[in-house]
Order: structure tokens, then C-alpha cells, then sequence
């Protein structure tokens, strides 16, 4: 490792980031099956040619891939085979009576009370459907009578999608080029970068070796909030995670002193007005944002065309 | 025409820390990347290619590779990404050099586990309908290896924690991991529990770093190196996404791939002398020890501690697990071990097994075999 990054006098707190990320997720027939009877108070399993039974109901075989020939109805109840405790929930994998493989459920017991080898019955919960945990989960039934599958006339609908959501926090590290770049940005309202390998302009955001020679960038350097377009689109639809009405221009700007584009934009209020003035070499300056500065690229609100 | 040989020319490590908090990845890749060529007189020019591993959910942003070409020296040459343990970036690369359309190749893999939550980078590889809502993840599938593993060895959970505090001294003495305070077998045994009956700390510690390698022909290896490891036999197998449908107390996937890589060097596990090796848990290490043939079903413990086979001399992946580069450390730590034995003690071997896995429950497993 390079001394730098260890050394430098930065410890700036890490950036906060979320990635929230909706999903349509599609059960396909089985899950999607299972699923839909959870209200029927009916565990869906898959029958194969073979004659194997796999609850809860797949729509091929997790190890030879062949597809089922039935769906068929599993009993509530089973032997415990294994078992383990997560945050407090004890986890255990189930095999459903006549079925052949293990149902990995919640159990509704004590860690201490239970043995490999238990009778268990499902349990349900009423409030619950469309999921898997409309079974709460198993609870120990040592008199539970051994349970048969069953042969099903008919069965709900699959369902067709699942609406599912994925949230992801973040605490990235800005490092120590970055770091400094956010600093200076955020005491003197400024924009920091390094030289290129032997030449006067500055990369940003700066970084310790060049992108193009893999060799060490050289001393820092301080760009003017002033810069010429290098590249824009102006932005008239909406999209999913957008932060600013439309339409506004995006813009690769190569602020004075720098030789890299950096991203940012160019409120309108005219689509025609943008597009006669917005174009590669248009000149810009930052506008920046009132009040006190953040160390981030918001701090400056957006660019403006320097008129004239 | 027969394949080439490949054998690594150099490796650089970062150390492996709970968290570099003052580092981008940027930082910790360009750090390896420049490192790796110190000694070999081979530049960045030299390389053809260069294969690269992290996780795009652990680092939080799509294609993460993307922003990090300019770190990895990838500038206008030929790059993939391998979204597995860098160890198969490694078989990758090592095929690519086989095959007679390069030469030297750059092969990376990285991890910053402290920017993200693990078990929400576990849950993310789960199955969304039947398991991720009932808590079925990477923890639930070692604890019920673990409980399982326990009731057939008759092993107790002291005797795990002797061997997690074995690894964790031996990789506080390579000075290559940050460790703070050393655990011993007692405050292994008395940490939170990770998943019954394993404690936090019989769990694979994520840590912060990055590890490159440096690949090549065999006449250019020889030429550069001065007693290059060889990479003579690999092997890879994955099993069923669904732990619960995976044969219980072994690691088959784990074993079909040591049987590959071992009929391509045409020896046997016995005849290795050390070996590195991944395990997500410590009962996965004591699995693969199990799978790679260098134990008996049950029997890993005597191996893992005093084997004939010197087993995870580096400390392996109990205290230092850099998620999706841990398999590629254990490349980078077994060719030195080979190349450069007057730096680590323990005789002059000849003989490594190398052991990378992914997935949930130690799913995918890659097995090479090196030798000097």
C-alpha cells in the first residue's frame, strides 16, 4: 500500500448512500401455486415421475431438473432434521410426512427443547397470505399422527407477480484524494484535483495513479468554477430516480484547468432558448448553493451559461 | 500442440483490516496493482489482460468494474469481471494463458464488506420466495452444518474454538491482518451467537483489502520469477442453490472439484504439503478439509490442526475473509509459501492445494493445485 492513503491528515466521516430498488418478482407456476393456497390452509408439493414428493412445490427438481408430473397436497406435519438459531429464531429444515426433502420453516420453539428427529406440525397465521410465512412456522408435536400427501382435484390460480422491494445502506469511504477534494470543496468552496503525470492539468476527481499510464498523478491543483461544455443532452423525460423536474441539461463540463469532464447541470426554463444555447463549447459557471457548503458536488446548486 | 504451462510470477496484498476507512476501493486497488510488478521487471505494458472480482451488492453500484478500470492499470486493454471469489478469475486467466492467446495476465480481486451489511449481501443470493422470508441465509446454512457436523463427529464446540484460535494466531503472526485483540479459544467460545452452535467468531471475519497476482507463460515465468509456482491442475464444481437439497455433512461440490484439479496434476491430496484453504464458517473449513481428501468424514479437526499436509499456515479465511478476494489470497498466500519458503517457516514445499468458495453454504468451489 502506498503511504499516502494510510497517512494523510484526512478522517472525514464516510458518505451515507441507500440503493432502494422495487421488484416485480415472478413466482413462476409452482412458488406461484404454493402461494395462492396458503389460504386454502394447503401446502402445495411438487410430484415427480420418480415418485419423489418435494414440499414446498418446485417447478423442476433442484438436482436432476426434471419438471413434476402433479402438483399434490403435503401434510402439516413432519420430522425435524436438523436445526439451528439465528437472532434469536430458531430455523430448522422440516421433512413433511411421505415427502423427500427437508422445508427449511421458522420453529416455534425453545432452542433447548428441541432434538433431531421431533414430530412437528405447521402452525398458521391467519393475518398473513401470499407468503410463505402464512405458516408462522412448526411447532414440536410429538403426538401428531403421521400425515399422508394427497391427490388435489384443482388448485388457486398461480399468482402472477409478487410486488418485492430490496433496500441496501451504504457507508463508503471518500479516501484520502476524494477526501481531500470534498474538503476543499466544503472550506473554500473550491475544486481540488491532481496534475496528470507530467503536465499542468488536473484530473478530477483526483486520484493517486492515472487512468491512462498507470502512474502516480503529480501535485494538486485548483480548478476554476468556470468551464466550457463538452458534452450535453437536455432531459425531457421523467424517469425513476431522477432528483430534479424536467427538463433540465445534462452536462459534461471541463471546468478551466482540468482536462476530465465532470458531471453536473444547466437548469432552462426554454426547450428552443436550450437548444441554441446549450451545446459542446457553451461557457459555464457554477452557481453555487446558498447557505453553508456541505463538502458534496450539491453544494453547487448547477451551472449557468456565461452570457456574451 | 500441448497447453502452456502458467505459473505466478508475483503477488501483492493489501493488509486485511475490519474496515479501511480512510481508502476507496480505488485506493486499495491501484495500491496492488502497482505493488505486484515491484521485482518482476515486467510493467503494466506487459500485461494482455486483466480479470478482476468484487461483488457489485457489496460495493453499491451496478458494474462496479466500470469506475474501477483506470485502479485496476485496464486502461484500452482487454478486462473481464468475475462475479465469483477471485480464485475463478484466476482459472480465467490461467485458461486464457493455456490456450495460447496471451501471455501474462493481471488477475485482481477486492472487497470492502465494511461499506455494506453482510448479511443483506447473503440474503440478496437467497431465494425470495421460499426462504429469504422465513431468515434462511448464509448464517442459517452454517449453523445447521455446524449442528449437524457436531452430532455425527461427536465434536464439542471448545474443540472448534480451539482450531478458530489456532487460524486467528497464526494469521496475527504473518502481520498481514489487522487483529486488535487476539481471541482465544475461551472468548470464541463466549462470543455472540453467530448461528447455534456457532458463535460470531466461528464465522469467516469480513475484512477490508485487495490481492493481485501476476500470471504468465511458463518461459516468461521463469525468465521474471525467480522460482515460480506452477498452477498444474484446476478444478470447478458448483451444487444445488438449495442448501437443504445438498447431500448433509460433505461438501460434494467441494470434493468434485478436487478430484479434477488432482487428476490433471496426477497426484493425490496426500501428496501435497500445504494447502490453503476457504471455509465461510469454521465447519466449512473443517468440510473442505474433508472434501479436498486430506481427511476422513468427521476427521478434519487432527488434519486441519496437525495434519501431515501443513493446513492454512496463513491463518486461511476464519480471521481474514475479504469477500469475493479470500480465495485468491489463499493462490497468492500457497505461491509464496512455494516460491519463497525461507520467508515462512516450515521446510522448502513443493506441493500446494488451493481452495476458493462462493455462494450461500459454500455452494461453488474452485481447487487448484501448484507446485514448484
Amino acid at each position: 500500500m502506498f503511504s499516502a492513503p494510510d497517512s494523510y491528515p484526512i478522517d472525514l466521516p464516510t458518505f451515507h448512500s441507500e440503493i432502494n430498488l422495487p421488484y416485480t418478482l415472478t413466482p413462476g407456476r409452482a412458488a406461484g401455486t404454493f402461494l395462492a393456497e396458503v389460504k386454502n390452509r394447503r401446502i402445495i408439493a411438487s410430484r415427480f415421475a420418480s415418485g419423489q414428493v418435494v414440499a414446498p412445490a418446485q417447478d423442476f427438481s433442484s438436482t436432476g431438473g426434471e419438471e413434476p408430473e402433479a402438483f399434490v397436497e403435503a401434510p402439516h406435519t413432519g420430522v425435524l432434521t436438523a436445526f439451528t438459531r439465528v437472532d434469536g429464531q430458531v430455523i430448522g429444515f422440516i421433512r413433511l410426512d411421505g415427502c423427500d426433502n427437508d422445508f427449511p420453516h421458522r420453529i416455534l420453539a425453545e432452542l433447548d427443547d428441541i432434538a433431531i428427529g421431533q414430530r412437528v406440525e405447521a402452525e398458521w397465521d391467519d393475518s398473513v397470505e401470499q407468503s410463505v410465512l402464512a405458516i408462522k412456522g412448526f411447532r414440536i408435536a410429538p403426538d401428531a399422527p403421521v400425515g399422508a400427501v394427497k391427490a388435489l382435484a384443482g388448485t388457486e390460480e398461480p399468482l402472477g407477480v409478487i410486488p418485492y422491494a430490496m433496500k441496501l445502506d451504504y457507508e463508503h469511504a471518500y479516501g484520502p484524494y476524494y477526501g481531500r477534494m470534498f474538503d476543499e470543496i466544503r472550506e473554500n468552496g473550491r475544486f481540488m484535483g491532481v496534475r496528470s503525470p507530467g503536465s499542468d492539468v488536473a484530473l478530477l476527481p483526483p486520484r493517486e495513479i492515472d487512468d491512462v499510464t498507470h502512474s502516480r498523478t503529480g501535485t494538486w491543483k485548483a480548478c476554476a468554477d468556470t468551464g466550457t461544455i463538452r458534452g450535453c443532452s437536455i432531459i425531457n423525460m421523467e424517469v425513476y430516480g431522477q432528483t430534479r423536474k424536467v427538463p433540465y441539461v445534462y452536462a459534461e463540463i471541463v471546468l478551466d484547468g482540468a482536462s476530465t469532464r465532470m458531471i453536473h447541470v444547466i437548469e432552462i426554463d426554454s426547450l428552443e432558448e436550450a437548444k441554441e444555447k446549450i451545446k459542446p463549447g457553451t461557457r459555464v459557471r457554477a452557481v453555487w448553493t446558498q447557505g453553508e457548503r456541505k463538502g458534496r458536488v450539491s453544494d453547487i446548486e448547477r451551472f449557468e451559461v456565461i452570457e456574451g | 500442440m500441448a497447453l502452456s504451462k502458467v505459473g505466478v510470477v508475483a503477488t501483492a496484498q493489501t493488509e486485511f483490516r475490519p474496515a479501511w476507512n480512510n481508502a476507496q476501493h480505488i485506493d486499495l486497488i491501484s495500491s496492488v496493482v502497482t505493488s505486484v510488478f515491484k521485482g518482476s521487471g515486467l510493467t503494466i505494458d506487459d500485461v494482455d489482460f486483466i480479470i478482476d472480482s468484487g461483488s457489485d451488492v457489496l460495493d453499491g453500484r451496478s458494474i462496479s468494474n466500470c469506475g474501477f478500470l483506470g485502479a485496476l492499470g485496464a486502461h484500452h486493454k482487454e478486462e473481464a469481471r468475475v462475479e465469483e471469489d477471485g480464485l475463478w478469475a484466476a482459472l480465467y486467466g490461467v485458461n486464457k494463458i493455456r490456450s495460447g492467446s496471451s501471455s501474462v495476465g493481471l488477475i485482481v480481486a477486492y472487497s470492502k464488506p465494511s461499506e455494506s451489511n453482510v448479511d443483506l449481501y447473503w440474503n440478496a443470493q437467497v431465494e425470495p420466495f421460499y426462504q429469504r422470508p422465513v431468515g434462511f441465509g448464509q448464517r442459517a446454512a452454517n449453523g445447521i452444518m455446524a449442528q449437524r457436523y457436531l452430532a455425527d463427529s461427536g465434536l464439542s464446540s471448545r474443540d472448534l474454538a480451539d482450531l478458530v484460535a489456532d487460524r486467528w494466531a497464526a494469521a496475527a503472526a504473518s502481520g498481514k491482518v489487522s487483529i486488535d485483540d487476539l481471541p482465544d479459544a475461551d472468548a470464541i467460545l463466549a462470543a455472540k451467537e453467530g448461528a447455534a452452535p456457532l458463535t460470531e467468531l466461528m464465522f469467516a471475519r469480513p475484512v477490508d483489502g485487495a490481492v493481485a497476482v501476476l500470471i504468465a507463460r511458463e518461459d516468461i515465468a521463469r525468465r521474471v520469477s525467480r522460482n515460480p509456482a506452477f498452477i498444474t491442475g484446476m478444478g470447478t464444481s458448483m451444487d444445488t442453490h438449495s442448501v437443504a437439497a445438498r447431500e448433509a455433512g460433505r461438501l460434494s461440490s467441494a470434493a468434485t472439484a478436487a478430484a479434477m484439479a488432482y487428476r490433471n496434476a496426477g497426484w493425490a491430496s496426500a501428496d501435497a504439503d500445504i494447502a490453503e484453504i476457504s471455509g465461510s464458517s469454521v465447519i466449512g473449513e473443517l468440510l473442505a478439509i474433508e472434501a479436498l481428501g486430506l481427511a476422513e468424514a468427521g476427521k478434519g479437526l487432527s488434519a486441519a490442526r496437525d495434519g501431515k499436509v501443513a493446513i492454512n499456515r496463513s491463518g486461511g479465511a476464519l480471521p481474514a475473509d475479504p469477500i469475493m478476494a479470500t480465495g485468491l489470497v489463499r493462490l497468492a498466500e500457497a505461491s509464496r509459501q512455494l516460491s519463497q519458503p525461507e520467508t515462512s517457516s516450515g521446510g522448502t514445499p513443493r506441493r500446494a492445494i488451493v481452495h476458493g468458495a462462493g455462494g450461500v453454504g459454500m455452494q461453488n468451489n474452485c481447487v487448484f493445485t501448484l507446485e514448484v
